[in-house]
């Protein structure tokens, strides 16, 4: 007989009871999560501040960021830019899909050459380009967001029509000759779980790019923040951002897009990567 | 159909033709250092991979990426592996090591792996790491929860050697589930190589294409982007996908 560490985790959960296994494991994290804390508090006390402040600084400066007009603006001006992105990809990547699932000529053009290269294309890249050519504001780094978000939206939208029931679409014709009602009543209903889908892959993208984005392309922002913290080597403000950011992402995924998609959605239309 | 195909065909390749001469009717109304031309951006382009001072930069990148891959799929598949062996620690990988990696911003590693290790190879590497390992790491879990269990439970009825079943049975099921992992890492690697070269690094394509937009040289800019695009597709078409034909064959 193998040892018992090599069943499998299904095998042993069989032969006990599952509910205190499932309570052991959230304990064990929990417990993680202090040693962590631990571990980072222990490590900065041998490294000087500027290399890593120890938790207890850094919680300071996130009280003083959620209490400092100047600061807590940029987490509103990120949020800003990144819900036009999304908006503005969604409806670009979108149309692109319908239009290439209703005209197939454009199939190739759309799927085959657009979707792929803008996928290829850095972020970054996009950043310094719109910076070339709009020079630094809000705008480029909309545009930079936008971009980079389309090719998902696309992509995303492309897999949802592709799914579509064909009977079901062959029954609404026997029901009605009008295509837009045809269109309200069955696709646009079909493709709420890819659009939710969408957004939520969007979202997690769309705050790592609007980082870079501002960082280069903006005045305002988390990404603007973190340039003058990395000026003034304010290493503890750098700290608070990232924490703000995976709160807030985390946050967000699992308070707003889980339970949505939970109910609109179909499980796996967000194993798109 | 065939009809079809051929207009089909016909449309893209001429929308990237026409995307071309628009774009070279602009280079000629707008000044170089807004809108280079699709010519002075081709030779730029080939001066990455050809003169061999940029060529270095090129390469170093190019081995940095390689690297990372290499690196963050050893890395994640050892933390997927720990919830399969110790059930206990499931909630800890799960719901703490990976939410916290993947949220994590790009910028932010970028930032502090420069602080701490300063402007070096490994700083870039670290970077770029941080970011493909949770790539890699949902990918492997998701490959494990998949596994066949019979099929180890027979594996376990005929050797003694945990590692044996390991090595025959876990690892071939495993195995499309790493390359996804290694794909995935490598699509996301070349995007952000430019991010981690951004910050102090003295070679690169990233560290070219930051100088080149301090200078207003837009040439260099657009060809850096390009050169990533190249290198990316030129990377899948002749590692890659070869090397998952050879697993599925296998």
């Amino acid at each position: 007989m193998p040892s018992a560490s090599s069943l499998a985790p299904a095998a042993r959960a069989a032969v006990r009871p599952g509910m205190t296994e499932a309570r052991r494991a959230r304990l064990a994290a929990h417990l993680f999560t202090l040693a962590f804390l631990a571990a980072w508090w222990g490590y900065s006390l041998t490294v000087p501040q500027f290399v890593l402040p120890g938790p207890v600084p850094v919680a300071i400066r996130l009280w003083q960021f959620f209490t400092t007009y100047n600061l807590y603006k940029h987490a509103f001006a990120s949020l800003e830019h990144i819900l036009e992105a999304m908006a503005i990809s969604l409806i670009v990547g979108g149309v692109l899909a319908l239009a290439a699932h209703y005209l197939p000529v454009l199939r190739l053009a759309v799927h085959g050459r657009l979707s792929p290269f803008l996928n290829s294309f850095s972020g970054i890249g996009w950043t310094l380009l719109s910076i070339v050519w709009f020079g630094v504001n809000e705008f480029t780094v909309v545009f930079a967001i936008s971009v980079v978000l389309t090719p998902f939206a696309i992509i995303n939208m492309r897999e949802g029509l592709e799914t579509l029931d064909r009977e079901l679409l062959e029954m609404a014709a026997s029901f009605t000759r009008n295509r837009w009602r045809e269109f309200g009543k069955i696709v646009v209903p079909a493709l709420m779980p890819f659009v939710f889908a969408t957004l939520r892959i969007s979202f997690g993208v769309s705050w790592k790019v609007a980082l870079a984005a501002e960082l280069f392309g903006g005045r305002t922002g988390l990404g603007y923040l973190f340039n003058l913290a990395q000026q003034n080597f304010d290493i503890r403000l750098i700290l608070v951002v990232i924490i703000v950011i995976i709160a807030f992402v985390y946050g967000t995924d699992r308070i707003v897009f889980a339970p949505l998609q939970a109910r609109f959605g179909r499980s796996d239309a967000s194993m798109v990567p | 159909m065939m009809r079809q195909r051929i207009a089909e065909r016909a449309l893209a390749d001429g929308l990237v033709v026409a995307a071309v001469v628009g774009w070279w009717v602009l280079s000629r109304r707008l000044p170089d250092f807004l809108m280079p031309s699709p010519w002075h951006v081709a030779t730029t382009l080939a001066g990455l991979f050809l003169t061999p001072s940029l060529l270095a930069d090129t390469a170093a990148s190019a081995a940095r990426v390689v690297a990372s891959v290499a690196l963050s799929v050893l890395l994640g598949g050892a933390l997927a592996v720990i919830p399969y062996r110790w059930p206990l620690a499931d909630a800890i990988v799960r719901d703490r090591i990976t939410p916290f990696l993947n949220s994590f911003p790009s910028v932010g590693w970028a930032i502090l792996a420069m602080i701490w290790f300063g402007p070096t190879d490994a700083a870039v590497v670290f970077v770029e790491v941080a970011i493909l390992t949770p790539f890699c790491l949902i990918n492997i879990l998701e490959g494990l929860k998949e596994l066949d269990q019979e099929l180890i439970e027979m594996g376990a009825s005929f050797t003694r050697h945990a590692s044996r079943t390991f090595w025959k049975l876990v690892m071939p099921m495993l195995l499309p589930y790493v390359m996804a992992a290694v794909r995935i890492a490598y699509g996301v690697a070349w995007k952000i190589a430019l991010v981690a070269e951004l910050f102090g690094v003295s070679s690169g394509l990233g560290y070219l294409m930051l100088k080149a937009e301090i200078v207003s040289d837009a040439a260099t800019v657009y060809a850096t982007c390009f050169a990533i695009v190249l290198l990316f597709l030129a990377g899948e078409k002749l590692v890659l996908d070869p090397l998952s034909r050879l697993i599925a064959y296998k």
